[in-house]
């Protein structure tokens, strides 16, 4: 590679990684929590044990349960309903707020006993700790602008990676792989770790980078899929008002979704005039039952006034895109270890962003040492010229 | 004399086999479970290994 080349690509990776490094780090941090966030809430706690349940007791449709959540906080709208059957078996999570419309921040969350119709938990709708982290990681507190500065801020990151790998090649090409100069200066040892951990971190790095930027665009795709697809979906209600009053049956629309999706579950209810949703339908998410096809989710679309099935297509492939890249910036479906791996590529990735903050610093140090070095010698040459001059 | 091949392998063929053995194991864990994360958790744990190996050199 040719000098100039070098010292442009070198100049690609210094700026974007400059730019974007504080974010990153914040990101990393804020990250690691997140990793763990059930094991957290289960050392906290906040774990819910479901009473044992006598032989005979009776049985509650999802309307009674959905009823008693809602009685629990009057006033308020349904926005989403849930299940995690593996995880949580016989719960219903309930997301409550002013309006199904209302932003995710003043959302209320319920857990439901399915089998008692009883609130298991009613959390105060405050941050805590987890959410602090939460909300900083995904829009640094700041709402979707939020969102979208971090995937800018995710996209330089890539490109700092991409640059990165650029310069490696030139740089190591004559040193064997891992090599840590020690004995010369701190800056070369801080060098040396940085190429080691950035080229070994470079495959996850760009995985979790990459999905990160993909999630920050979850809000305009399900814009575009409203006005697109979902429009198409209820052209004949697209002059109707928003649904209100009473809503046909829960249990009615769950069941008209497997009829139409036989052999997939469902994985959550959005409720008329939340964003996953139209004004006047329930859509019910078919998921499948594999690890695999659990990723492909399909609405179904129940009117919410009659109880009719409206309709039923595949999402457009840039909402399947969020949904599947999402595991891979989560890191939460292998298990524990994979969760402890996530963590191990998160600090060394950490170390990375600090080394790369580390050596800008110290080259910037050494080139004004130079700058004074030339200056000095300048000045006394100046001095001497004007010292000779006076005799 | 070494040839233009000879560093490029050097310098790349580790980097190359750590790419392809962290992607390879990001994947094998979303395949099921069971084995397959067992195989994802050993995978992904080769790169990791190389990291701390030549990392502690830094402290020497």
């Amino acid at each position: 590679m040719k000098a100039q080349t070098i010292k442009r690509w070198f100049n690609v990776h210094k700026w974007t990684s400059l730019i974007c490094t504080v974010f990153l780090l914040m990101l990393c941090i804020t990250g690691l929590p997140l990793v763990f966030y059930e094991e957290i809430d289960h050392l906290l706690g906040k774990d819910i044990e479901l009473s044992e349940l006598p032989a005979g007791s009776p049985e509650f449709s999802k309307d009674a349960v959905l009823q008693n959540a809602m009685e629990h906080i009057p006033g308020k709208e349904v926005k989403y309903i849930f299940w995690d059957a593996d995880h949580h078996p016989h719960q219903m999570f309930v997301t409550l707020a002013d309006s199904s419309e209302a932003p995710i921040e003043a959302d209320h969350y319920l857990t439901m006993d399915e089998r008692t119709a009883t609130v298991l938990e009613a959390p105060p709708n405050e941050m805590d700790f987890m959410l602090v982290m939460y909300y900083l990681h995904v829009e640094m507190l700041a709402g979707i602008p939020g969102k979208l500065f971090l995937g800018l801020m995710g996209t330089l990151f890539i490109v700092a990676i991409i640059s990165g790998v650029v310069l490696y090649g030139p740089i190591m090409k004559r040193f064997d792989f891992g090599m840590i100069r020690t004995e010369k200066s701190s800056r070369l040892k801080w060098l040396d770790l940085h190429n080691l951990l950035g080229i070994v971190t470079l495959a996850w790095a760009f995985v979790v980078g990459i999905t990160g930027v993909i999630n920050t665009l979850a809000d305009p795709a399900l814009e575009m899929w409203r006005s697109g697809q979902l429009a198409e979906m209820v052209s004949e209600y697209k002059d109707k008002p928003k649904i209100e009053g009473k809503l046909s049956s829960l249990d009615a629309a769950i069941e008209k979704a497997k009829e139409a999706a036989p052999g997939m579950e469902v994985s959550f209810v959005a409720y008329p005039g939340t964003l996953y949703s139209s004004s006047h339908h329930y859509a019910v998410y078919m998921i499948g039952t594999t690890p695999l096809t659990s990723r492909i989710i399909k609405p179904a679309l129940i009117d919410a006034e009659t109880g009719e099935f409206t309709d039923m297509r595949d999402l457009p492939w840039y909402l399947n895109t969020i949904f599947i890249s999402q595991p891979f910036h989560f890191g939460d479906y292998g298990g524990i270890p994979m969760k402890i791996i996530w963590v191990i590529f998160d600090l060394a990735t950490i170390i990375v962003l600090i080394s790369g903050l580390y050596l800008w610093f110290a080259r910037r140090k050494a080139k004004a040492a130079q700058l004074k070095r030339l200056l000095d010698n300048y000045e006394s040459l100046t001095l001497t010229t004007v010292e000779e001059d006076a005799y | 004399m070494p040839t233009k091949k000879y560093y490029f392998n050097k310098t790349w063929e580790m980097p190359i086999l750590l790419a392809v053995l962290t992607t390879i194991g990001l994947l094998l864990a979303i395949m099921g479970t069971g084995i397959w994360h067992i195989l994802s958790w050993i995978v992904l744990s080769i790169p990791l290994y190389i990291m701390c190996k030549h990392g502690v050199k830094y402290y020497k």
